[in-house]
């Protein structure tokens, strides 16, 4: 059950219903009912590996709190479970093969289809929310969770399931318990949440995304130079939309149950420094990476060496923070180079403040500000780069990119030409022009981030007259309607992390 | 406790005014999609079928009767019927041998076989009454599974499931929207081959024909030449083509053609291409093709068709009418679609028909 779908609809729409007619003691299991229900349309092998994680974590808590002495052993078991359940299902295609030809060798034979693991979908982000619970009940920060079914809930829940948030039990929990009432004015604003995050994931980025050509991340080679720069900026769109309108569709759909998640994109290619971007950019794993490494490392350093600009100081937590970032999006060298360029920002930023004091964003003057916006997104979008694409690759799409004689001058004769029915072509690369359907999404999508950005609100939709949200949903299912009679349609891209 | 509270009257007015807006929108657009100055801008119109050139056949179809006022003979085949048989020509013969001058209309689309092909005769007899359906065949329609890479999605379309009964609200709108119709061809915008294409698709729209015809330009190398099991880049046909077989299944279709006779009053004639004696050499060699001729004539003759086998033409299409072993260029559509008037004139004697029809 993919969550643009209408059945999933429907099956929200039933589960709120349900749920607000419920006692409150029953509440909590029918959100676990109906979290159970849409993880099983996933798989039941997926329901299995989320249970077993749920109760491991459950008792380990517990132990954590009971056990008199070894509870840091304990944590550091319960640390070592989540990453070994993250590394040896997400990442299984690292050792399957190897792991098939010892076991042949062993004279066991492993069928033909080799050994076949299942990757558990959103794993990554629960084994992180599993890793915080127990550190925050190891350090005292928060009470251990006494119901099974309660803690369950929290790994299944199904509007952050697959992609995140990622939420901290001590906030979450208390939620399930306690939710928040409905009135008009949450409604609205949950619903319009839900719409924007549609309009996100539907119009801008699968629309965006059809558009790139499949080849051009696996062949830059083939393409013009200024291709390059402008698919790469239709990209960095692409994956923005797209996680910023799966996580606006949950929270919407989070809200109606009285649970509100963590706001994960706060406009982020508005920032204007590269720690402005992590505040803004997937906040809820940025604020984990920043509790979970950045500080204990920080802290840690500073007690075997107390001087804030010692090198150790400033170069380690950034570097590993953002290291253990890249690595928690996949496994190989691509990811690592995306979170050390990140790192090397952070590093260069934390650097410039040696010398001049660092001066409050909002304080500087607007156009500077404007610049620094411009600055920032430019670095963000070359980040995409390794991102995107495996290392050698990535380095030829960087070098064309910036090479001269790869850019061509579009054929403005020929389509002329074409245009009054003088010539046949063979095919519209011809003209070299550049993709003007990337220009027409990439207004509304600007113009959608500009309005939440100057009104710092999301639904500003709900100050708009009836009549005019009337209009704006009456042209987006027309929109939406039109754009799914084309043959396209793609998951959630974080959802493969 | 936790409760919930929402705003019904704002709920309401939200909603009606959003169905009435899109309503509203809905038939601006449909208007202007019927404005006559939007055809001669963009004419391309589509039912959002995956088979673009089917597409291309329908709305000609449509033209075709629209001009002419009906349509007496529809020859229904492959892509060997779309590049080997020119409908003007075709009917130009059959009026020097005959003074009649039927109205016809080449229903050829690449990759169908009579799977397919039977549900597409349906529709075309039920909506255009034909006085004749020329049916053009081949050894390859019968085996089992062949073109299914092309039935499956043409089947699984949301206004063929309509038309042949299903309703469904996207394939009806296909059917009866010109502002549908009109957005359908640029569907796909979205995608990253877009631009190719449609290229590709106004290209073969200006090729075809009025009637249909849409000539090949290419001439085949070596096509009398015959092929060798050895040769690896032979081996795929031999492997799809030979320990030949007529599959039962694709035998219900070709009758669920010939019942048209029946219910639909409409004459259908089974015509078997004359491919390149060479293409035998897959099936088994000449021998294996007999076979197949007399399984298919009989099968046809006792089901109410007429079959007519292709000896009748082989000889009068020279080798460079063919682009490759089994369809005809531009040389030898001509020469097919003469003899093919000939044969239709004397078959006409013998079976009287009224090929001309009043309408449609």
């Amino acid at each position: 059950m993919t969550i643009t779908s209408l059945v999933f609809a429907l099956f929200c729409a039933g589960s709120i219903l349900i749920y607000w007619r419920l006692p409150q003691r029953f509440r909590i299991l029918w959100l676990f009912a109906v979290s159970m229900a849409f993880v099983l349309t996933w798989s039941w092998e997926l329901a299995g590996i989320l249970l077993v994680v749920a109760t491991v974590n459950f008792y380990l808590g517990r132990w954590l709190v009971a056990a008199k002495d070894g509870r840091r052993g304990l944590l550091w078991i319960g640390i070592g479970f989540n990453i070994l359940a993250l590394v040896a299902l997400k990442y299984s295609n690292f050792y399957v093969t190897a792991l098939t030809n010892l076991l042949e060798k062993m004279g066991i034979h492993t069928g033909a289809g080799g050994l076949l693991l299942l990757v558990p979908i959103g794993l990554s982000f629960i084994a992180v929310q599993m890793i915080s619970y127990l550190v925050d009940v190891y350090n005292r920060i928060f009470k251990p969770e006494t119901g099974w079914l309660d803690f369950a809930l929290y790994v299944v829940y199904f509007p952050k399931m697959l992609s995140g948030p990622v939420e901290r039990a001590r906030t979450i929990l208390p939620m399930f318990k306690q939710p928040k009432g409905l009135d008009a004015q949450s409604s609205e604003h949950y619903f319009w949440l839900v719409v924007v995050g549609l309009f996100r994931k539907i119009v801008l980025a699968d629309t965006l995304s059809s558009i790139i050509p499949a080849t051009i991340f696996l062949h830059p080679g083939a393409y013009a130079g200024q291709d390059l720069v402008l698919y790469l900026f239709a990209y960095a769109f692409v994956i923005y939309n797209d996680f910023a309108g799966y996580t606006s569709i949950v929270r919407g759909i989070s809200g109606f149950f009285g649970i509100e998640l963590t706001n994960n994109f706060k406009l982020p290619y508005f920032s204007r420094s590269i720690s402005e971007f992590w505040e803004r950019w997937h906040v809820s794993l940025s604020n984990w990476l920043r509790d979970y490494i950045f500080f204990p490392t920080s802290r840690a350093l500073l007690k075997r060496i107390p001087k804030r600009d010692a090198v150790a100081n400033l170069v380690v937590p950034p570097m590993l923070t953002m290291a253990v970032s890249g690595m928690w999006h996949g496994l190989s060298w691509n990811f690592l180079l995306w979170g050390g360029l990140h790192g090397l920002y952070l590093l260069i930023e934390r650097l410039s403040t040696l010398w001049s004091p660092r001066r409050l964003l909002d304080e500087l003057p607007k156009w500077r500000q404007a610049l620094s916006a411009l600055g920032i997104f430019v670095l963000v979008v070359l980040t995409w780069i390794p991102f995107r694409m495996a290392l050698p690759t990535a380095w030829q799409y960087l070098v064309r990119m910036l090479t001269p004689s790869a850019w061509i001058k579009p054929d403005f004769w020929l389509f002329r030409m074409y245009i009054i029915g003088k010539t046949q072509v063979s095919s519209w690369t011809e003209f070299n022009l550049p993709d003007v359907r990337v220009f027409i999404l990439l207004i509304p999508a600007l113009l959608l981030d500009w309005k939440q950005y100057r009104h710092k609100d999301e639904t500003f939709f709900t100050k708009w007259p009836v009549w005019a949200k009337a209009l704006f949903l009456a042209v987006l299912v027309l929109v939406i309607f039109l754009l799914s009679r084309a043959e396209t349609g793609a998951p959630f891209i974080y959802q493969g992390f | 406790m936790a409760q919930v509270s929402f705003h019904k009257k704002s709920f309401w007015s939200i909603l009606i005014l959003t169905v009435t807006f899109f309503l509203a929108l809905s038939a601006i657009l449909e208007l202007v999609a019927r404005m006559p100055w939007l055809e001669k801008v963009s004419p391309y119109r589509s039912v959002g079928n995956f088979d673009y050139q089917f597409e291309i056949k329908w709305f000609r179809l449509q033209d075709y009767v629209k001009q002419q006022g009906g349509v007496d003979i529809i020859v229904l085949g492959s892509s060997l019927v779309n590049t080997g048989v020119n409908p003007d020509i075709l009917a130009q013969e059959y009026y020097q041998q005959t003074d009649i001058h039927p109205r016809i209309f080449n229903f050829g689309v690449e990759g169908m076989t009579i799977s397919p092909n039977s549900v597409i005769a349906k529709l075309l007899v039920e909506r255009y009454h034909p006085a004749l359906l020329i049916y053009v065949t081949e050894m390859r329609d019968y085996i089992a599974g062949n073109g299914l890479e092309y039935e499956t999605p043409f089947l699984a379309d949301p206004w063929l499931r309509n038309q042949i009964g299903n309703f469904n609200l996207v394939g009806w709108l296909a059917e009866n929207s010109a502002a549908m119709q009109h957005y359908l061809p640029y569907r796909n915008w979205v995608r990253s081959d877009f631009a190719q294409t449609m290229a590709f698709y106004i290209k073969r729209y200006h090729d075809t024909s009025a009637s249909g015809y849409e000539p090949d330009s290419q001439i085949g190398v070596n096509v009398d030449v015959p092929p060798n099991p050895n040769d690896p880049a032979e081996a795929q046909n031999f492997k799809d083509y030979g320990n030949y077989q007529i599959a039962a299944a694709r035998l219900d279709d070709l009758k669920s053609v010939l019942d048209l006779s029946q219910k639909q009053g409409t004459a259908v004639l089974v015509v078997e291409m004359p491919v390149d004696p060479t293409f035998y050499v897959y099936v088994g060699g000449e021998a294996v093709h007999k076979q197949f001729q007399q399984t298919i004539s009989s099968f046809v003759t006792t089901n109410g068709g007429f079959f007519l086998p292709s000896e009748a033409c082989i000889n009068t299409i020279p080798l460079k009418g063919r682009s490759n072993r089994w369809h005809l260029n531009y040389i030898g559509a001509p020469y097919f679609s003469t003899c093919l008037g000939d044969q239709l004139a004397i078959f006409t004697g013998q079976h009287p028909m009224n090929l001309i029809t009043t309408g449609h």
